[in-house]
């Protein structure tokens, strides 16, 4: 029904969408899922010729989208928009009639068959009892349901919706996806959705495209290929369980991030520096954690990313080897803290000398946790990957990512004399 | 908001009619020469006493009060196009900078020598339409974003006006006068055939802009729901510039400036009638008519013989009145 050929796509130097491929089969319901800003409303734009794309092309029934007028594409895909601001007070009915414009070809007055589609529409979004109402009156799920009746009234085989549900009631959002689910089996309507509710979206479709924040398609097929546990921490870094839904056999996610079990979260002195730290810092701090950063060099995004937390941190002057004064201070900071953490970064002779906290910190009987340690991240010709080997032996952890950390952090402490956990 | 859509506007359509006529009548009526409303009645059903009173209502009075109608139509209906094609309720033909391009047309034709009476207004049109196209080539550049268009439209009526200043300054003194007047609003040239023209091209205008009524109702969307609709938008909001810019230029260029009615006139009918433009387009025209003749007959009677300029009568009514609006509704139609 629409092929996209190795469509790219940037807003001037951004770019949103890399290499799309896809084609959308006649008669199915297809549910593009990703991150924020990942580029699914650009490309649903792109789908229905509303941008230009930069690269590639878009076919609808094998023609190319750029050569079809506005009326053409209208009478083939009706959209569903994510959210309109309505500053005109059209009657419902009114609006919905709106859907029908692609279809007249008079301007004065509708026909019965417009008049029929509209009260259809009205009457299977369940907004028949609204037509006398102006749209400037409606809450957020009225109006979505009156814009998914003049795209219905709009009678095409092609649906797109752009986050279409999101402002509806549970049993609205369930009604208007066994709607869709109806339409597409009686009708044959092919439905192209964006979609936040990823549960939502496996139980109505038959195929789900997986983007990553980057604009790029991670995975494309039948819900259970695509929404793998790997692919969901890939693209959203969030650790999940798939599992069957009972009750209708798709597969369902869940959250294995336990959220509230952190009584009493752990005061935690972190050693990063340019960039690595930022993801950590930020979690932790959500989290709940009490924090404290250093030695970070002045300038270092990480710094900047602590102050703005308003962490406590041991400043170094920029591009300077850390001095003893800020080892120091660090020292002291590490002294109060229950878990020490080293980040991910790159070292270097310059921050060689930070690694001595962490052999302090054990000697301590102080826990140490290790983020990811590699020896392609040493600089220093060997020392520090030494050092780190050292501090390994000598009862440091390793936690593979961010996450992994946070989870051990969780975990009731078996080393040491710290009690981070409650 | 009970009650049918149809049964509401055959309602007002009754009331617009009673307002137009009553205000036909009152500017029959009013003016430097009294007249009792019995005398008026005589005139209108052929049997006056008085032939003077004849004379000034059929050969000074009627042509007026019909330039008056033909004004306040043009710039009611016109500002309701614009305010949909923009969505903005400040969208209105002063505001776009197109009075502005007429006023300065106008001024430089008087600066020239130039007084025939076809010539003056066609260089007022002339400036109109000049005024449009350059707010609207501007605005193209920003992928024509309402507010952009919105603030170049203030910006060629800022240039317009320190054109037309300068040009004021330069000229000797009794033109000076004659273009403010102009400015003000002027509804006292009624020649007959100057009104039978520019009515026939007003006209035509009104009826292409009707025809792009349900396109208008698409706009109010917003462009890219427009689209996803079915509706051509550049070639439809070319369309649409042309005939709304056509209707004020005409009302501008027979009538001078005259604010206000294209602003508040679509918005009173909005709020009574509903916005879609099949029934507000015309209801406007009418509106506009009658508000015109009504302020028209106050112009001239409130301090006769003397008269107040129209552009001032209006804009007394209708910026008060636009203010509450706008504070009332918090910025939304």
């Amino acid at each position: 029904m629409i092929q996209v050929e190795r469509l790219a796509f940037a807003y001037g130097k951004t770019q949103v969408l890399q290499d799309i491929n896809l084609t959308v089969q006649p008669g199915e319901i297809l549910s593009i899922v990703g991150p924020n800003g990942c580029g699914k409303s650009t490309l649903l734009k792109l789908m229905r010729g509303q941008l230009p794309p930069g690269q590639g092309r878009i076919l609808w029934q094998g023609q190319d989208i750029a050569t079809l007028n506005r009326r053409a594409l209208a009478r083939m895909a009706a959209v569903v928009p994510q959210s309109t601001p309505v500053h005109f007070p059209f009657p419902v009915r009114e609006l919905v009639m709106m859907g029908r414009y692609a279809r007249q070809s008079g301007w004065w007055g509708a026909s019965t068959t417009d008049h029929q589609a509209v009260e259809r529409a009205l009457a299977v979004t369940d907004t028949l009892h609204l037509a006398e109402r102006p749209v400037t009156q409606l809450s957020g799920g009225e109006l979505q349901r009156v814009l998914l009746a003049r795209a219905l009234a709009q009678d095409t085989p092609l649906l797109l919706l752009d986050e279409a549900t999101s402002h509806l009631d549970l049993d609205h959002r369930l009604e208007m996806a066994d709607l869709l689910v109806r339409l597409n089996r009686e009708q044959g309507t092919t439905v192209v959705q964006i979609s936040h509710d990823l549960d939502l979206a496996v139980e109505t479709s038959q195929r789900i495209l997986l983007m990553n924040g980057c604009g790029e398609v991670v995975s494309l097929g039948q819900p259970h290929e695509v929404l793998t546990t790997e692919h969901i921490r890939q693209v959203f870094r969030v650790e999940v369980q798939v599992e069957t839904n009972p009750y209708s056999g798709a597969p369902r996610l869940y959250s294995t991030r336990s959220i509230s079990n952190w009584q009493a979260p752990p005061r935690i002195h972190v050693i990063c520096g340019g960039g690595c730290g930022g993801e950590l810092l930020r979690r932790l701090h959500v989290a709940g954690c009490q924090l404290s950063v250093g030695p970070l060099n002045r300038g270092d995004t990480d710094l900047e990313l602590a102050l703005a937390l308003n962490l406590e941190v041991a400043k170094e002057q920029p591009f300077c080897p850390i001095s003893a004064q800020a080892l120091e201070e660090s020292s002291i900071l590490c002294r109060a803290a229950d878990v020490l953490i080293i980040a991910p970064t790159v070292w270097g002779p310059g921050n060689l000398s930070c690694l001595e906290l962490a052999r302090e910190a054990l000697d301590r009987q102080q826990p140490v946790l290790l983020i990811d340690p590699r020896p392609d991240r040493d600089f220093s010709g060997g020392p520090a990957w030494n050092t780190l080997q050292t501090i390994l032996d000598g009862g440091g952890e390793v936690a593979a990512d961010v996450e992994a950390a946070l989870e051990r952090l969780k975990r009731p402490t078996p080393t040491g004399n710290g009690q981070p956990s409650g | 908001m009970s009650g049918s859509t149809a049964h509401r506007s055959w309602l007002w359509l009754v009331i617009l009619g009673s307002a137009l006529i009553i205000a036909l009548l009152f500017s029959l009526w009013a003016g430097t020469l009294p007249m009792t409303p019995g005398e008026l009645f005589a005139v209108l059903s052929g049997d006056a006493s008085s032939p003077t009173q004849h004379a000034v209502v059929w050969k000074i009075r009627w042509p007026r009060a019909l330039l008056a109608a033909l004004v306040g139509a043009a710039l009611g209906s016109s500002g309701g196009a614009f305010q949909a094609v923009l969505r903005n309720p400040l969208a209105d033909p002063y505001i776009l900078g197109v009075s502005g391009g007429a006023a300065l047309g106008a001024v430089i034709a008087l600066t020239l020598g130039i007084a025939a009476p076809l010539l003056l207004p066609m260089a007022a049109f002339c400036g109109a339409l000049a005024a449009l196209a350059l707010v609207y080539w501007v605005a193209q550049a920003y992928r024509g974003s309402p507010h952009t268009l919105i603030l170049c439209g203030v910006m060629v009526g800022s240039l317009a006006s320190a054109l037309l200043l300068f040009l004021l300054w330069l000229a000797p003194a009794d033109q000076t006068r004659t273009a403010i007047f102009w400015l003000a609003g002027n509804l006292s040239s009624a020649d007959p055939q100057l009104l039978g023209w520019t009515g026939l091209g007003a006209g035509l205008a009104f009826l292409s802009l009707w025809s792009q009524a349900r396109k208008l109702d698409l706009f109010t969307q917003g462009e890219e729901v427009a689209a996803d609709l079915g509706l051509a938008v550049g070639r439809s909001r070319l369309l649409i510039f042309a005939c709304a810019g056509a209707l004020t230029a005409a009302a501008v260029a027979i009538a001078g400036l005259v604010g206000f009615v294209g602003l508040t006139v679509p918005h009173i009918v909005r709020l009574l009638w509903g916005p879609a433009h099949r029934r507000l387009l015309p209801a406007s025209a009418l509106a506009g008519a009658a508000f015109l003749m009504l302020a028209d007959a106050l112009s001239r009677s409130l301090f006769a013989p003397a008269e107040i300029p129209i552009g001032v009568v209006t804009a007394l009514l209708g910026a008060p009145f636009f203010l509450y609006l706008l504070r009332r509704r918090e910025g939304n139609l």
